[in-house]
């Protein structure tokens, strides 16, 4: 592999496309910023070529002309395969940067390696019940990488350099950015999780699965209908499909059937417990350690016990 | 024109209205027709092969039944009785094995291929009544009106009782049924019930299987999968010490299961009331502006350790189709008018069948059928086949110590009970 | 004003099973994504503000004829549908030009076309974005929230840690998450009606098109093995006990 460009608006995600892109073995690692002197330096620092867009033209919120951009910057740095995060945004900006590139693409990869001479990426499909195996036939490829799938880099060694781009005229402007209210918890980072399902009676009970978390060291995670129909936790603690994936050391799940929707999010905690009055909930088929009763009782009897 | 329920009964009504041009509504609570239906597994053909013609060819049956088998299962060993007549093996077969997730949806491709309009994920809510006579439907908040409404929706069904025609049912007229669908490679199925080809077996268990509860057990083949449930009396039920459910469990534990379905992965599993208080338990099947078919008027029938419904099902929704087009030629949808449908199904098969087996039923609470006689035939085959060591006695001694004076009068009383069904 | 909604025909992801790891679609329902059916949503909720016309654009096998009634029945006014078999299992950036033929093609000119933020099955979020970029059109992805205005919308898009609020010009193509309505069930009537609103159906040949090769290919696509323990543990106790000699508690 020769060069590989890797691009993401977050540092610590652009950081783990570094370490990905060494893992497919590129002789070259080059990086493209936008409007972001800091992050130029940080993956400098990390040993990482940095091409520095610094051009006003090329928002953020503009998908066009950050494709655009970085689309230039791979032409600039001789790369056939961009990397991005597959994050929202580097979502969104995959397609439309593989279109302009003439790429083939793939996102939300969860793994990603160089078997047979072809780079293998893995990703859900059927709404996760299965895992894939694809490769991009294209020589231009896109990969969107799923966050976390790699550590952060460290290195040294890595350059700057400025390049300039050509961007159309905008035709999005940014009105507002809004915090996202309420809850900042990531569960993704956590190392226990203490989840929640619809076996839950009321919201009156959270307070002692919050308890049972602080006791495990952990964080309150929920699957979607507790979150959106119930709205007893926030939207930030849905584990699953449409919501967070989670590899905590330890998982306890709690009154949780065990649809795909929801396992694909856990699916890759290291033990996870289950406990659910019915015995032949499927969850119990990917739990370590299960145990057939009433999770209020259960949970209580832990809080005693721990 | 609107039809309550999407499954056999109205769809079968459906077909054969639109078949003749009419503009047919069914509606049906489920995701498709078929997704939450639950049925044994074994359709036979005969008695509505002529109501719908041009249907059998491409039906997706799973296995036309060459092997019926009756297992007498008593605590700790089972009887077998195997009958393979080559009667079974020609076509026209007689019965088959089906699956309802498929068969029901396949119907319904088939009634709306005929211009029937099939709208699910609906319930009905409501049944619109003005002086004593049904003009429609409620379903989704929405008011629909109909010339007559065939409430075909099953066994519990919530139509005919909103309509007057029938009253929530005793204990006693219903059983109820669970199922799990197992699924297995196909050669695995063919080496394990030694099946050629697309035969099928059909496997019935009386005894142990209900703890000697009213009902029975049953196992059929299909192309890859095998349904296997066990049927029990919901009055039995209440009074018994099992839990419906558990008695799948046990049923599976069974060694004569056990290696049946050895490996398998259940796809599917539920539970379903069956009507089955017979004749006597039957509603109202008609009235004003309403007809009732299928389970929804109680025609299932429990005769023994089998439960047949899906013919009465499918043949009483053709007739209710041809009682409307009557009413329909005479403008008249009055009780009076719609009381064809009665007629007609006394002169069908079903209302025959019902007639011949109007006191099984009420033989068949006798907990003797599902208890004792399965315990009796069990060790009295182990006997006649126990080898001891020493000299073995003879075969005759050996029966007649289990058939002592009074157990051959209450037998003789049973069995005449049985006669008559 | 025109809406065009892009809906991708699916199986019912709740009815597929596994069968020696893998999938099986045999007898498996049809349906509309779930989130495409957000999107519809969106575009109705418009229509019933202003004054719109809501079209369905779907590509795919000759099933979609039959699974668009859904899509009809929830509040769209017609449907444009390129229908071919090679067209069900199409990789994203062949579908991507096969809609972007269809938009280039529609007589009434699209002011907004909706996508869903993935798709039911495939999930790759990528044919919006592509298509935006053959047609050269802004985007905004990820819509919690979308107000028609004079030749331009403004939209909020939802991002992992922020909202931005962006006004763009029209026409454009928005790609929406579930989040952004909840899709009304349709009432029986409507459903009637379905069956009679307008379809334009058409062949790929027809959009001057000459279907591309895939840029991806699918080497396997297995259910995930399972490895756990399955232990069953009788008690609370027991559990701690378990959990603690693993040293994943009380340390
Ligand atoms: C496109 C799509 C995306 C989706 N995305 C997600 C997603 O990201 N995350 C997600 O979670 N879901 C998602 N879903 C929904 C998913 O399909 C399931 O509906 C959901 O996961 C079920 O949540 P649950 O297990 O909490 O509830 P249920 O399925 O209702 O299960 C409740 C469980 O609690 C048990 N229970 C009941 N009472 C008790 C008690 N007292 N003590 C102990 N146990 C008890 C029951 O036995 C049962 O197993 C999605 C669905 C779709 C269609
Ligand atoms: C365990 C078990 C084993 C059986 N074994 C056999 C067998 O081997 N052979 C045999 O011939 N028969 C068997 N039967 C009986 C047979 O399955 C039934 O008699 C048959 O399914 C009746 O068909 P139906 O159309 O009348 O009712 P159903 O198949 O029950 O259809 C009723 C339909 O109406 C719908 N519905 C109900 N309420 C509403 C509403 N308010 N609005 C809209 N839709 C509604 C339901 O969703 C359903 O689709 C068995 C039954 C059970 C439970
Ligand atoms: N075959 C198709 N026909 C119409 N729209 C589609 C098709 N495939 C994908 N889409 C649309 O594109 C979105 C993203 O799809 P995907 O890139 O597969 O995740 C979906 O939510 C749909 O709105």
């Amino acid at each position: 592999m020769t060069a590989i460009l890797i691009y993401s608006d977050q540092d610590n995600f652009a950081l783990e496309l570094v370490t990905a892109a060494r893992s497919l073995g590129a002789a070259e690692v080059k990086a493209v910023t936008i409007n972001n002197e800091e992050q130029a330096q940080v993956l400098a620092n990390a040993g990482a070529q940095v091409l520095k867009i610094d051009n006003e033209a090329v928002v953020s919120a503009d998908v066009a002309a950050v494709a655009a951009a970085v689309a230039q910057a791979a032409e600039k740095a001789g790369t056939d395969t961009v990397l991005l995060t597959s994050n929202r945004r580097g979502k969104e900006l995959a397609g439309r940067l593989a279109q302009i590139m003439g790429a083939g693409c793939l996102t939300d990869v969860s793994s990603i390696k160089i078997e047979d001479g072809q780079i293998k990426c893995q990703r859900n499909a059927l709404g996760g019940a299965t895992v894939a195996v694809q490769t991009i036939t294209t020589d231009k490829k896109v990969i969107a990488v799923m966050p976390r799938t790699f550590e952060a880099a460290t290195g040294a060694g890595g350059s700057m350099e400025a390049i300039q781009v050509n961007i159309p005229a905008a035709t999005i402007k940014l009105l507002e950015v809004k915090a996202k209210s309420g809850d900042d918890v990531d569960i993704e980072a956590a190392e226990v999780i203490v989840a929640v399902g619809q076996g839950l009676n009321d919201a009156g009970q959270l307070p002692m699965i919050e308890q049972l978390a602080k006791k495990l060291g952990g964080e309150v995670a929920c699957s979607k209908p507790v979150a959106t129909d119930k709205k007893w936790l926030s939207e930030e603690r849905i584990i699953g499909l449409s919501g967070k994936n989670c590899k905590p050391k330890l998982a306890v799940l709690l009154g949780i059937s065990g649809q795909v929707q929801f396992t694909v999010g856990i699916r890759d905690a290291k033990t996870i417990v289950s406990v659910n009055t019915d015995e032949n909930a499927s969850i119990n088929t990917m739990a370590d350690y299960i145990l057939v009763a009433d999770l209020h009782q259960a949970v209580a009897d832990m809080n005693g016990k721990l | 024109m609107i039809i309550v329920g999407g499954g056999l009964s109205g769809l079968a009504a459906a077909y054969t209205l639109a078949q003749e041009g009419l503009e047919v509504l069914v509606l049906e609570r489920g995701d498709y027709s078929g997704a939450k239906n639950v049925t044994g597994g074994r359709l036979y053909v005969n008695p509505v092969r002529e109501l719908f013609p041009d249907l059998w060819k491409k039906a997706p049956f799973e296995r036309f039944i060459a092997h019926e088998q009756v297992v007498m299962m008593a605590k700790e060993r089972s009887v077998t009785i195997d009958y393979s007549g080559s009667e079974l093996a020609v076509e026209p077969y007689q019965s088959y094995s089906i699956l309802r997730a498929k068969f029901d949806r396949w119907l319904a491709k088939q009634a709306e291929r005929k211009g029937a309009m099939l709208v699910t994920k609906n319930r009905v809510d409501d049944v619109i009544m003005e002086n004593g006579r049904v003009i429609g439907v409620w379903a989704g908040g929405e008011e629909l009106r109909s010339d007559v409404v065939i409430a075909c929706d099953g066994v519990l069904s919530f139509t005919a009782e909103k309509a007057g025609l029938r009253k929530p049912g005793r204990a006693n007229d219903y059983a109820v049924g669970y199922k799990e669908i197992i699924e297995l490679p196909l050669e695995v199925i063919e080496a394990r019930f030694n099946l050629e080809g697309n035969e099928g077996a059909a496997r019935l268990f009386m005894g142990e299987v209900t703890q000697g509860m009213f009902g029975g057990g049953f196992l059929y083949t299909n192309k890859e999968s095998i349904s296997l449930g066990v049927v029990v009396g919901i009055h039995d039920l209440m009074q018994g010490e099992v839990a419906a459910p558990e008695l799948i469990d046990l049923f599976k534990q069974r060694p004569e299961i056990r290696r049946l379905i050895k490996d398998g992965n259940t796809a599917e599993y539920s539970g379903h009331a069956i009507p089955e208080g017979g004749l006597k338990a039957m509603g109202k099947l008609f009235g004003d502006g309403i007809l009732v078919a299928g389970d929804a008027a109680g025609m299932a029938m429990n005769i023994g350790i089998t439960v047949r419904g899906m013919e009465y099902a499918l043949a009483s929704g053709y007739i209710a189709a041809q009682a409307y087009l009557k009413a329909r030629e005479r403008q008249d949808y009055s009780a009076a008018s719609l009381s064809v449908y009665q007629k007609l199904l006394d002169e069908s098969f079903i209302m025959k069948d019902f007639n011949s087996f109007k006191d099984a039923p009420q033989v068949l609470e006798n907990p003797r059928f599902f208890n004792y006689y399965p315990e009796m035939v069990g060790d009295m085959m182990k006997e006649i086949y126990e080898v001891p060591n020493g000299p073995k006695k003879k075969i005759f001694p050996t029966v007649k110590s289990r058939l002592k004076f009074g157990e051959l009068m209450a037998m003789a009383g049973d069995l005449r009970k049985v006669m008559k069904i | 004003m025109n809406i065009v909604v892009a809906m991708k025909q699916i199986p019912d992801l709740q009815q597929i099973r596994i069968r020696n790891r893998q999938p099986v679609f045999e007898d498996v329902p049809l349906t509309l994504g779930p989130i495409d059916k957000n999107a519809l949503e969106a575009a109705v909720a418009i229509k019933e503000q202003l004054e719109a016309q809501v079209t369905v654009l779907s590509a795919g096998d000759e099933n979609v004829e039959d699974t668009v009634k859904e899509a009809l029945a929830a509040g769209a006014d017609q449907c444009y549908l390129v229908l071919d078999d090679a067209l069900k299992n199409a990789e994203s950036s062949v579908t991507a030009e096969v809609l972007a033929a269809a938009l280039k093609q529609m007589e009434d000119k699209p002011d907004l076309i909706l996508f869903g933020e993935g798709s039911g099955d495939n999930y790759s979020g990528q044919v919006g974005s592509r298509v935006a970029a053959i047609l050269d059109l802004p985007q905004v992805g990820y819509a919690s929230a979308i107000e028609v205005g004079e030749g331009k919308a403004v939209v909020t898009r939802s991002l992992e840690n922020c909202e931005e609020v962006v006004e763009v010009t029209l026409p454009a193509v928005v790609t929406v998450i579930a989040g952004i309505n909840e899709p009304r069930i349709p009432s029986v009537s409507q459903i009637l009606k379905a069956g009679r609103k307008p379809k334009e159906i058409v062949e790929p040949d027809e959009l001057n098109l000459d279907l591309e090769n895939a840029k991806t290919d699918t080497l396997s696509n297995l259910a995930p093995e399972t490895q756990r323990k399955r232990v069953v543990v009788k008690s609370v106790d027991e559990l701690i006990q378990a959990l603690t000699s693993e040293a994943l508690i009380g340390r």
